[in-house]
């Protein structure tokens, strides 16, 4: 068994608002292998890129991690002095994000950008840092990248501006990559393209990436684990094939139940989840998805249920479980 | 299908846009549909490839540069001021974004009612009446009608969205991605709801989106727009099984199947390059400069591709539509 690149023990990030202390993310824990690609997956809000902008100590007032540990080689990210933190941060673990156009500075070259990352870890004379900023440029597959570095941002399209984020991330050869949303701006035909980079790095470099998405259909293309979240939790965590194969909480049942599948001949209505996600900062008693759960028992309204084995190297917090929620003999309790 | 009478048909529609220095975007180039009643068309395409300029001139909130757009036979594009005015009643559009869509200053009875007394129809007590039946049928409690948009989630601003769109009970609402802003577990919501809808009112929609899955799901018939022009037209299942354009097949192959298994046995049909600048489209076949199959420079890169019978009710715009790789 190798250690973990990155371990996440009961995480919790809050946001004292005016209205209250939103629970952003209420307990998260997961284990990253080095060359691992772990899929988040959940709907907006669910706190899948809280969770992401904790790992790197990016949390924005008037959010705070208010317990945890994100231990990364042994040392714990939550307590690390700011200058630690920077030192890891665009190193050893990067992280790109959602929107390349306003995450890309627009009055300076994609090249300045490039070499700026390289330069904040490392003192290499200009030329060195150029040359490697082109190199990188060529490892995300930028057409005619000597001269495309003296571009600025606008100059490329979305997809091209994505790659160079990702050619940012890749500067100082990092052993994570967080990848938060990186083709949601994207077109389809782009985003296989970008799904494509990312599984060869992964491959090649063998960086281990986080993938946060609300697309089922990405992870299924690009990960091995996927954390599914729920309302700032985990609420089940396996195998990418036993999560699509057989899901045991009955939130990523429907999900994979309410998306149209290209694959399908069916013209079937679509099941959907009814009501919407809670607020997190009154968050509903027992199981947070009780109030949407279509196979909710009594236990469900006031006991809230922790990750439990459900299969091999699969957990979810239910009660139920799919399982049991489908079985046809009236095994269910309640 | 051919006996039966479209209920719209855009002849050669041209939309362009002005770019300055005397050059023009050419959002739409030359498209000819035909929409029946009671049928759901999807158009799909990706971005800036003039989906939603389409659907803008289909529905007369642009005016086209030239060609017709016939509705119940009559040419929309020659008339004018009242006469105008009342066919707009028939065609309503439901948009992308429920946050913007929606005036934040209305409450959600006066956003609805606005159709309504635009056109004079209802007052009084049964304007607020035919209000509160409205939100009653996309879903949301009829005594929200005081309430502002800010009160409500996206996936119920959307329904706002579609009730604002029956208050005028029109024939043909366009859609343009009303979902693609929406959580996954909300989509499912508002395609079911669109659906039962289309069977209570016995109505058309053209559903505009770029994602092909939802596209396929909820439409009869799909079109794949490629850079201005309208490349692919077929049943929607037959589309998926037998694609007839390569860009047909390109798209449908980059679409990720939430399925691992299936996926990691699927081969992508990369497309080099980006989409070509509409300011200066690729002569004869838009789609060359990225085609895998395009044999150049003849016929692709000097000839025209004509949007030709290939299948029965399947029409494709390619020169070698039968090497087209069959579909995963």
């Amino acid at each position: 068994m190798t250690q973990p690149a990155l371990q996440v023990k009961d995480l919790k990030t809050q946001f004292f608002t005016d209205d209250g202390v939103v629970q952003a993310v209420d307990g998260v824990s997961f284990d990253l292998h080095p060359g691992e690609t772990l899929g988040i997956v959940g709907e907006s809000g669910c706190g899948k890129s809280v969770t992401a902008l904790s790992i790197l100590r990016l949390v924005q007032e008037p959010g705070r991690i208010v317990n945890g540990q994100i231990l990364f080689r042994g040392d714990d990210i939550v307590t690390m002095s700011d200058e630690e933190v920077r030192e890891i941060r665009g190193k050893d673990i990067a992280m790109i994000f959602q929107d390349p156009l306003s995450s890309l500075n627009p009055v300076l070259t994609v090249g300045f950008q490039i070499e700026e990352a390289i330069e904040a870890h490392r003192k290499v004379p200009s030329k060195m840092a150029l040359s490697r900023a082109v190199e990188l440029l060529k490892q995300v597959r930028i057409p005619a990248a000597e001269s495309r570095v003296h571009d600025y941002p606008h100059q490329f399209s979305g997809g091209m501006r994505q790659r160079a984020m990702i050619a940012m991330g890749l500067a100082n050869s990092p052993s994570i990559l967080i990848a938060d949303e990186p083709t949601t701006a994207l077109d389809v035909t782009v985003q296989a393209q970008i799904l494509e980079l990312l599984r060869d790095l992964n491959q090649d470099l063998n960086t281990a990436i986080i993938l946060i998405t609300h697309n089922m259909g990405v992870v299924a293309s690009l990960c091995t684990r996927v954390l599914v979240m729920y309302a700032g939790r985990v609420v089940e965590e396996g195998p990418v094939e036993r999560i699509f194969k057989e899901p045991q909480h009955p939130y990523t049942w429907s999900l994979l139940q309410s998306i149209p599948r290209l694959d399908s001949d069916r013209h079937d209505r679509l099941l959907s989840i009814e009501g919407f996600p809670p607020d997190l900062i009154r968050p509903p008693h027992g199981c947070r998805f009780n109030p949407r759960c279509q196979f909710k028992i009594d236990r469900c309204l006031h006991d809230d249920p922790p990750l439990m084995n459900v299969g091999p190297d699969q957990d979810a917090a239910c009660w139920v479980t799919m399982r049991r929620a489908l079985a046809p003999n009236g095994e269910r309790r309640g | 299908m051919a006996e039966r009478t479209p209920l719209l048909r855009a002849e050669k529609v041209v939309k362009h846009f002005p770019a300055g220095l005397g050059a023009s975007v050419k959002a739409v180039e030359n498209v000819s549909l035909e929409i029946y009643p009671g049928e759901t068309v999807g158009l799909v395409g990706e971005s800036g490839c003039g989906k939603s300029t389409l659907g803008r001139l289909i529905t007369q909130l642009l005016p086209v540069t030239s060609g017709n757009i016939f509705f119940d036979g009559v040419d929309l594009t020659k008339l004018r001021g009242e006469k105008l005015r009342q066919y707009r009643r028939q065609l309503q559009m439901i948009f992308q974004d429920p946050y913007s869509s929606l005036n934040p200053r209305m409450t959600v009875g006066d956003i609805i009612a606005e159709p309504l007394e635009n056109f004079g129809l209802l007052r009084g007590r049964a304007k607020d009446q035919r209000v509160q039946e409205l939100l009653k049928i996309v879903g949301l409690n009829p005594y929200f009608n005081n309430r502002y948009p800010h009160e409500f989630s996206g996936g119920q601003r959307q329904r706002i969205g579609i009730a604002r769109a029956l208050a005028l009970r029109p024939k043909l609402i366009v859609a343009d991605e009303p979902i693609s802003a929406l959580d996954v577990s909300i989509q499912a919501q508002i395609i079911n709801l669109m659906e039962d809808l289309q069977h209570e009112f016995q109505l058309t929609y053209l559903f505009i989106a770029h994602d092909l899955s939802v596209v396929r799901h909820i439409s009869d018939r799909v079109m794949v727009m490629y850079l201005g022009k309208i490349v692919e037209v077929a049943d929607s299942i037959e589309i998926y099984r037998n694609p007839r354009h390569p860009y047909t097949k390109a798209l449908l192959s980059a679409i990720p199947i939430p399925d691992p298994e299936i996926q990691s046995k699927r081969r992508i049909v990369a497309l080099a390059g980006e989409i070509p600048s509409p300011v200066n489209p690729p002569s004869g076949c838009r789609f060359h400069t990225r085609c895998p199959i395009a044999q150049l420079p003849t016929p692709c890169a000097d000839q025209e591709p004509p949007l030709e019978q290939k299948a029965r009710d399947h029409r494709a715009a390619c020169f070698f539509s039968e090497k087209v790789p069959v579909a995963v």
